[in-house]
């Protein structure tokens, strides 16, 4: 009998997450929840402070398998590469995962080397080795995310020397720089001004288009404003809202 | 109250730090009151010409040559086998080793570290018997012999600081790497060494001098008070602070003691030039590593 799973839009679900329970640490963070999400759209998820709402990030793209003391059963289903897939199952390759699956953090994390290199790393990750698809590629990505015109002259340039704003463009042209299929944002404006923020609210409702967005936020109106469908994570559990 | 401990606490720390820098003072001073008279190009190459002597055309008798170049080498070597040992030793223990592995090669490490530069020397004694009973007749106390026994001395400072390096890299540096599809190794390789690389540096430093510096291991395992500059890696050899220590006990008069001095002076420009080469790799090196890409 499969578990009764609350639907966003039955017909195109991206995520389906069913009886998903996290302890991190011996404390319970998220208790045989289930919940699915749809294709090209921006879903909030929005919660109290401490509630989990980063840690169920990190169960999408099985991030939190590098921290310690963490425990997870449920199942996660996505479809990707037109396919449903249990990320969990042990075929499932974790770093293949993760190229399909992005995920931008709070605070900027530039790593410290030039802006090209850094937009150009999870590419040259993944094997790709010709210079001239590198260099289209990252000039591709950076003009997506409004930022080519601000550093195309100082590519070479640490990626420290950026804004705060500039850098969290950067760290988001470096996620979709693989073109992935799912993006995962943990408050990605948070510690930005209001005109960065209201820039990267621009790039995701334009990405939503080849891209399904989860992102997590503590903002209502910056929910009001971009996202089709918020999911509350309140004791536990995940209720759409 | 509370101010008062406050200020008692502010000045005792001051006092410290006044103390150790007096010292460092002291010790300096003296050593260049005593032997800056003798540093000179006579010091090091004594009657011999100097391009001759470095272009190993004729021996130094009465400098200092073959002992700084027997110094030198010993440093070069011993860091050299410790280096690769030492950084994959914590490397292993940081990103791969269980909490119980973990714990009981801290323990290791930790004995490692406290035993006595002299436990060194014998077991570098005891090996170096070995050897020439069931391996070669020809193999004595030599240059390579030494230079692995201090490479005993100083692994637990790499290995220590490598650990701490890497495992003290903040978590979210950590998964910046693995989030974008990174594996293990590569995030290894191309995010956490060349971020951990100033702090292992710091480990290579404290290596360096203690290499540098010690006597004891070198004394039961090849340096000798004449040798010259060692013309293999399986012959004996000079070291400056087997001379300091052999000319400050048994000096004839005090020209000689001078030259004790004068390769004090030496040992610690030495010293102060490998520092300053490690400081400036160790300020470069993040930037090196990744233009190198």
């Amino acid at each position: 009998m499969p578990p009764s799973i609350p639907p966003i839009i039955q017909s195109s679900v991206k995520i389906r997450v069913s009886n998903l329970s996290f302890s991190y640490n011996g404390r319970e963070i998220l208790r045989d929840t289930s919940v699915a999400f749809p294709e090209h759209a921006i879903t909030a998820i929005v919660g109290p402070s401490g509630s989990g709402k980063s840690t169920f990030l990190m169960t999408l793209n099985r991030l939190w398998e590098e921290l310690p003391r963490c425990t997870m059963s449920g199942r996660v289903e996505m479809l990707l590469n037109g396919v449903h897939q249990n990320i969990y199952a042990p075929d499932c390759g974790m770093e293949a995962l993760r190229r399909r699956v992005a995920m931008v953090f709070q605070m900027p994390n530039p790593l410290p080397m030039s802006i090209f290199k850094n937009v150009a790393f999870p590419l040259q990750l993944a094997g790709e080795k010709d210079k001239r698809t590198i260099r289209r590629r990252v000039e591709e990505t950076l003009r997506d995310v409004r930022l080519w015109d601000e550093v195309k002259d100082r590519l070479a340039g640490s990626a420290l020397s950026l804004s705060g704003g500039q850098q969290q463009r950067m760290c988001m042209a470096r996620a979709m720089i693989l073109r992935p299929e799912i993006l995962l944002l943990d408050e990605p404006a948070s510690s930005l001004d209001q005109k960065a923020a209201e820039a990267i609210e621009q790039l995701l409702v334009r990405w939503k288009h080849h891209c399904t967005i989860l992102i997590v936020s503590h903002y209502l109106d910056q929910v009001k404003r971009i996202a089709d469908n918020v999911v509350e994570l309140r004791d536990g559990q995940l209720r759409i809202r | 109250m509370g101010r008062l401990v406050e200020r008692i606490i502010v000045l005792f720390s001051w006092l410290s730090g006044a103390i150790l820098l007096s010292v460092i003072c002291a010790v300096t001073g003296y050593l260049c009151f005593k032997g800056l008279k003798t540093i000179g190009p006579a010091l090091i190459f004594g009657s011999t010409d100097p391009m001759s002597a470095l272009l190993l055309r004729q021996r130094v008798f009465d400098g200092l040559f073959p002992a700084m170049a027997g110094t030198l080498l010993l440093v070069l070597m011993s860091v050299g086998w410790a280096i690769p040992l030492g950084t994959a030793a914590g490397i292993y223990l940081a990103e791969y080793a269980g909490v119980k592995t973990k714990k009981i090669f801290d323990l290791l490490f930790d004995l490692l570290a406290g035993l006595p530069s002299i436990v060194i020397g014998l077991f570098g004694f005891s090996l170096t018997l070995f050897l020439n009973r069931h391996v070669s007749k020809e193999l004595h106390p030599c240059l390579l012999l030494s230079s692995i026994a201090l490479a005993f001395l100083i692994l637990p400072y790499i290995i220590r600081t490598t650990q701490i390096a890497l495992e003290n890299l903040p978590m979210h540096n950590r998964l910046t790497g693995l989030a974008m599809g990174a594996t293990r190794m590569q995030n290894l390789v191309h995010v956490l060494l060349p971020q951990a690389l100033a702090g292992m540096v710091s480990g290579i430093l404290l290596a360096i001098g203690r290499c540098a510096e010690d006597t004891a291991v070198i004394m039961l395992t090849g340096v000798v008070a004449s040798a010259g500059v060692p013309r293999s890696v399986l012959s004996h050899y000079e070291a400056l602070p087997f001379y300091i220590f052999y000319i400050s006990s048994q000096y004839a008069n005090q020209q000689e003691l001078a030259t004790g001095y004068g390769a004090a002076i030496l040992l610690l420009f030495i010293c102060l030039l490998l520092f300053g080469l490690a400081f400036v790799i160790k300020k470069n090196l993040p930037c090196q590593v990744f233009s190198q890409r």
